[in-house]
């Protein structure tokens, strides 16, 4: 009863504030503008997805931080916890709810862009369009930013201030995916493991490296897409994709379940020990 | 039943702030207990702890028989809390906020209902919180505080913000609800509402509980009284009013004698003894304030003033203004 009372709260309070009409339309501009595009290079819709999961990776998150930090955060710092926690609501059903609600509306937003994306890709692609591919993509990408809200969430939990959960949301969102994926070839986690490795005299093979380099909720999201393309990969047609996602190795990483498992896991940590904290923390 | 006991409750903050010293504290069931400290004398963050807000450094804390600290939870679910210092959910409205705590505590009342006993307007209801002057707010947090008729309420500074017309409802409030039973644990720096609703009152300053009693007792402890004005037709020479027991000081201007009463039969006494004397034309009774209690047991010059006995001037003054020197 108490978990359902914070979630359909919050859910109505988000609901009615510009934030979540910010975040389904920037993201479904955004994704049919890269549909749109696509449209005059590829024959294929799904091939617009394969450009759509890496705005998902490398923007969404920044997307979700508006939505996400202040949820605990905020309550914190303006007081509006005494209600919640004034009422016979404990401090996990509070968290969960919280988590819920706002994990609700970034799903929604994933299917709302993703099925502009499916509707221009009808009306503007040669092919006839796979339903199914879209619908894979928008449940990956939907375990994807329930994974990042929870550990944004988490960050809010932890944080008593704004200033710092706001920090703290844009620091997790560079560590696990511009850093972590090494956009910037310097200022990458490649750079930092293969120079203390380097220290330590170690060798590390690249199969390490990878299960390093795949360990990211971000990464393992871009690795875990594998199945949307199935079947379709081409070398001559998609060189990119295929590239991408024909994978030689035995290993967990090249599993697709095992990039869930990663996702997964980083949500449920964060959230399990943010709540470790909070179920503690002095609110006065 | 208590409902509330705190046994040598201690809240620090770090090694250097002592928000809260050894706070011995009972409030009985069905009492209306006022609770009153300056700025940062700890009433805030003892009614953090007794909420389980902040965990005590020391001693205990019992609500409705149970240990804040264990069963957090369930004393909730039977108390009402009026939060201060808190911003309502912003795009909520009124009645969300109330649905919000039937639904928690899994109560049947009306929303409706509460909101009309509170006084919020029908058209207001169904707007966003944020849209609320602080006195609508201040009414919502009450409707929300007696959901589920809890057996013990905490109002934490109920008055601020509220009009007139408000504060009387919200005495008439607390009235009803401790006919029905409940008590209520009344956190407030107004100290005029305090004492027109408050069974006790506890004072805490710096941390410590300087000062338990009915109010009336504790005028009576310090010796506040109240001062008698009467208008004579004539002043006699051999007045003697100081004579009458209970009188502490008395000063004549013009035709206008006022004196000072350490207790309240004195003033009987003086009225009598002015009656006997000359035709009284007009008569005057002016309460110490409570202000002046306060500053008395809040003034750490005061506070020694207390113990040896030494309290007259600081009374005296205020009692002659009606509070305004204190």
């Amino acid at each position: 009863m108490s978990f359902t009372t914070v979630l359909r709260d919050d859910f109505k309070n988000t609901r009615r504030s510009h934030v979540v009409l910010g975040v389904i339309a920037a993201l479904t501009g955004f994704v049919s503008l890269i549909t749109y595009s696509d449209a005059e290079f590829h024959a294929d819709a799904f091939r617009a997805l394969f450009d759509v999961a890496f705005f998902f990776f490398l923007v969404f998150p920044l997307i979700l931080v508006p939505l996400t930090y202040l949820a605990v955060a905020g309550d914190r710092e303006r007081g509006s916890i005494k209600h919640a926690l004034g009422l016979p609501n404990t401090r996990a059903e509070y968290v969960l709810g919280k988590y819920a609600s706002r994990t609700a509306v970034a799903i929604a937003a994933v299917f709302v862009s993703v099925l502009a994306a499916f509707l221009i890709g009808i009306g503007m692609y040669e092919t006839t369009i796979a339903v199914e591919r879209f619908v894979v993509f928008a449940a990956i990408s939907s375990l994807f930013v329930a994974s990042m809200t929870a550990i944004f969430v988490a960050i809010s939990t932890l944080a008593s201030k704004r200033s710092r959960a706001m920090f703290g949301v844009i620091g997790a969102f560079f560590l696990l995916g511009p850093f972590w994926f090494g956009i910037l070839p310097v200022v990458s986690l490649q750079s930092v493991v293969t120079n203390i490795a380097d220290f330590l005299g170690l060798e590390l093979s690249q199969t390490t490296f990878n299960y390093v380099r795949f360990g990211s909720p971000a990464t393992a999201y871009l690795a875990g897409l594998q199945p949307v393309f199935d079947g379709a990969l081409d070398p001559e047609q998609y060189p990119r994709l295929t590239e991408t996602y024909r994978s030689t190795s035995d290993e967990l990483y090249a599993e697709a379940w095992y990039n869930y498992a990663i996702m997964t896991a980083w949500g449920a940590l964060a959230l399990g020990a943010s709540y470790v904290r909070f179920r503690v923390a002095e609110l006065g | 039943m208590t409902a509330i006991q705190t046994d040598g409750l201690t809240k620090r903050f770090g090694e250097d702030v002592l928000a809260v010293d050894s706070l011995d504290l009972t409030v009985e069931d069905g009492e209306v207990f006022g609770f009153l400290g300056p700025n940062g004398a700890g009433k805030s963050t003892t009614i953090n702890v007794i909420l389980g807000f902040l965990k005590p450094t020391a001693g205990s804390v019992r609500v409705l028989e149970r240990d804040v600290t264990r069963d957090s939870l369930g004393i909730r679910q039977r108390i009402g809390l009026l939060p201060e210092g808190y911003e309502p959910y912003a795009n909520l409205t009124g009645r969300e906020h109330v649905e919000s705590a039937i639904h928690a505590k899994n109560a049947d009342d009306d929303p409706d209902v509460l909101l009309d006993r509170v006084g919020l307007e029908p058209d207001a209801r169904d707007r966003a919180a944020s849209e609320y002057s602080t006195g609508m707010a201040k009414r919502m947090s009450l409707a929300v505080a007696l959901v589920g008729e809890p057996e013990l309420i905490i109002l934490d500074e109920p008055s601020t913000g509220l009009d007139p017309e408000g504060v009387s409802l919200l005495r008439e409030i607390i009235r009803e609800e401790t006919e029905r039973g409940a008590s209520v644990f009344f956190c407030s720096h107004i100290l005029e509402e305090v004492e027109k609703v408050c069974d006790r009152v506890g004072i805490l300053n710096q941390g410590e509980l300087v000062a338990l009693d009915t109010i009336d007792n504790l005028r009576t402890e310090i010796q506040a009284g109240a001062t008698v004005s009467a208008t004579l037709d004539a002043v006699p020479d051999a007045l003697n009013i100081e004579r009458v027991d209970g009188v502490r000081d008395a000063t004549v201007d013009d035709r206008t004698v006022a004196v000072e009463c350490v207790e309240p039969a004195a003033k009987m006494r003086v009225l009598r003894h002015l009656d006997d004397r000359a035709t009284v034309e007009d008569v005057g009774i002016e309460e110490a304030s409570l202000e002046a209690l306060f500053s008395e047991y809040t003034n750490e010059d005061a506070d020694d003033a207390v113990d040896d006995g030494d309290t007259e001037p600081a009374i005296r003054a205020a009692a002659a203004d009606g509070g305004e020197s204190a």
